[in-house]
């Protein structure tokens, strides 16, 4: 059965909070160069999510 | 001067390793400041290292051989900057295993080779220490991010060179500088000693002149022993018309040609279609960002100004991906390799263009294939990626010229197959001669004992 999903695109504010959680603290126009790499990757990655078998397990493992 | 020759020619006693070692010194100080291969010359230490191999009565298959190794791979003793503004001062406590290895076996290492900064890009024009020149056009990149590894064989500033590959770091400066790169099996080279971009993709290989010149530093470095011999008559090999279809129309032509020569020389060609190669690139990333993010991470927090913009940018992008994409990442890869696995059944080898493009022009972030302009970090990423995340052997070798830059074939074996790569290739260039040609810069080194 195949999952669907997408995701939504974050907003800078959001970036900058997550960023901080991990005690990395980004210009904001570092944050645009990240949304508008997001805004390329979150539609292939909801994509190859919709179309994984969901029997499949991580690589290296039997 | 190709690896194999000169290891013959300083076992017969025709040169001293001082004299092999000098004369490459000699033309990095004559050729270097137009080429920028090299970040640091290990001058005295190289020459040192040479007279105290001719006292040596052990010798090993790379004796007195001047190679060098790109900059994120630590020469105890000697600066790893990985081209970075991070790194500039870190002086390496230890010998990366491969280095143990080369020198084990009689090399000298000359130096250490400009980068892509943090080995994180396919250009070699962000290193902190200036962008490395394409020998064959000095305008142009040598692609990356192994640039200066690329730079140095096609320069003859080296004999031979190692760089390191995660996601096509070998293969595009090998493409883009006329010479032959193999990246390993991910796993088959040690990383010890090896600044890390991504774990599961990483790893260490060759670039030299000749598919014959790789077997021998792949068999120094990963305790292998490859035989050449036996042709590619029988040899079925896999044509990836899909990569062919994208690359620019004089490049495919150029790989079609030399597809065209693998045939005459017996083996057997058929077109083949690579499952999920579109979503290959993608799944890639979902591996390698969250991987670099995390071995980045502590400078992240406390260096984030001194990356330049680009690097800063993936390793961001990496840190800030949804927490479940790595997984995502894996369980994917895991999906492509069953898919490859089962083409590997029907065929022996993969063949595509190394790149769809010939180098570009320093400071050019696009490239036009087939009537599009198109970022050309994403233009490579096709040729590129799928072999790294299903952890094959790959190797570029040159194959012909469109407008004087050099076109690469990319053959793709089964995983720890290198033999089967090697051998297409060593095949390959008995046949021809592009291999042999050189960039229009002074006469190589010659054989002759140096007279400066």
């Amino acid at each position: 059965m195949a999952v669907e999903s997408s995701f939504a695109e974050p907003s800078i504010e959001f970036l900058r909070t997550l960023a901080a959680q991990q005690s990395v603290h980004p210009e904001d126009t570092d944050l645009e160069v990240v949304l508008g790499f997001l805004s390329a990757i979150l539609p292939a990655l909801a994509e190859i999510e919709r179309q994984l078998p969901p029997e499949i397990p991580p690589a290296g493992l039997p | 001067m190709s690896v194999a020759l000169l290891a013959e020619r300083l076992r017969d006693g025709e040169l001293s390793p001082r004299e092999a070692v000098q004369s490459y010194l000699d033309r990095i100080e004559r050729i270097d400041g137009e080429v920028n291969a090299y970040i640091t010359v290990r001058a005295e230490e190289a020459l040192a290292q040479a007279e105290a191999l001719e006292q040596v009565r052990e010798r090993g298959p790379l004796w007195g051989v001047p190679l060098a190794v790109k900059d994120v791979i630590d020469v105890a003793g000697a600066h790893t900057t990985a081209a970075s503004r991070i790194l500039a001062d870190n002086i390496a406590a230890h010998d990366a295993e491969v280095v143990e290895r080369l020198q084990r076996a009689g090399a000298v290492v000359l130096g250490k080779l400009n980068t892509h900064e943090f080995a994180y890009g396919a250009m070699t024009t962000s290193s902190h220490f200036g962008p490395a020149h394409n020998p064959w056009s000095l305008d142009r990149i040598c692609g990356g991010s192994s640039g200066g590894s690329g730079a140095a064989v096609a320069a003859d500033l080296a004999a031979g060179t190692l760089g390191t590959d995660t996601a096509g770091s070998i293969r595009i400066p090998s493409c883009f500088c006329g010479v032959t790169g193999l990246r390993p099996s991910t796993g088959l080279v040690s990383n010890r000693g090896v600044v890390p971009v991504s774990w599961t993709l990483d790893t260490v290989g060759p670039i030299a002149r000749s598919a014959e010149d790789c077997a021998l530093l792949l068999d120094v470095i990963a305790g292998s022993r490859t035989e050449l011999v036996g042709g590619v008559e029988g040899l079925r090999v896999g044509v990836v018309d899909a990569l062919l279809g994208r690359a620019d129309p004089r490049v495919a032509a150029t790989v079609q040609a030399a597809i065209d020569e693998l045939a005459a020389l017996g083996a057997i060609v058929e077109p083949t279609q690579v499952p999920l190669l579109d979503e290959a690139g993608t799944i890639n990333q979902l591996v390698m960002l969250p991987e670099a993010a995390n071995a980045h991470l502590p400078w992240l927090r406390e260096r984030l100004a001194d990356y330049g913009p680009d690097v800063r940018g993936r390793l961001l992008a990496g840190l800030l991906l949804p927490p479940t994409a790595y997984v995502t990442g894996q369980r994917a890869r895991r999906w492509f390799d069953d898919g490859v696995g089962r083409l590997f059944e029907r065929v022996d080898v993969l063949v595509a263009p190394a790149m769809p493009v010939t180098a570009p022009r320093i400071g050019e972030d696009t490239v036009d294939v087939r009537g599009q302009t198109i970022p050309y970090r994403l233009a490579l990423i096709p040729f590129n990626s799928p072999w790294s995340l299903a952890g094959l052997p790959v190797l570029s070798l040159p194959c012909g010229f469109v407008d004087g830059l050099p076109v690469g074939l990319a053959l793709v074996g089964r995983r720890l197959e290198e033999r089967t790569v090697l051998r297409a290739a060593h095949a390959f260039q008995q046949a021809t001669d592009w291999h042999d040609r050189r960039p229009p810069l002074e006469p190589a080194v010659a054989l002759a004992p140096s007279t400066g």
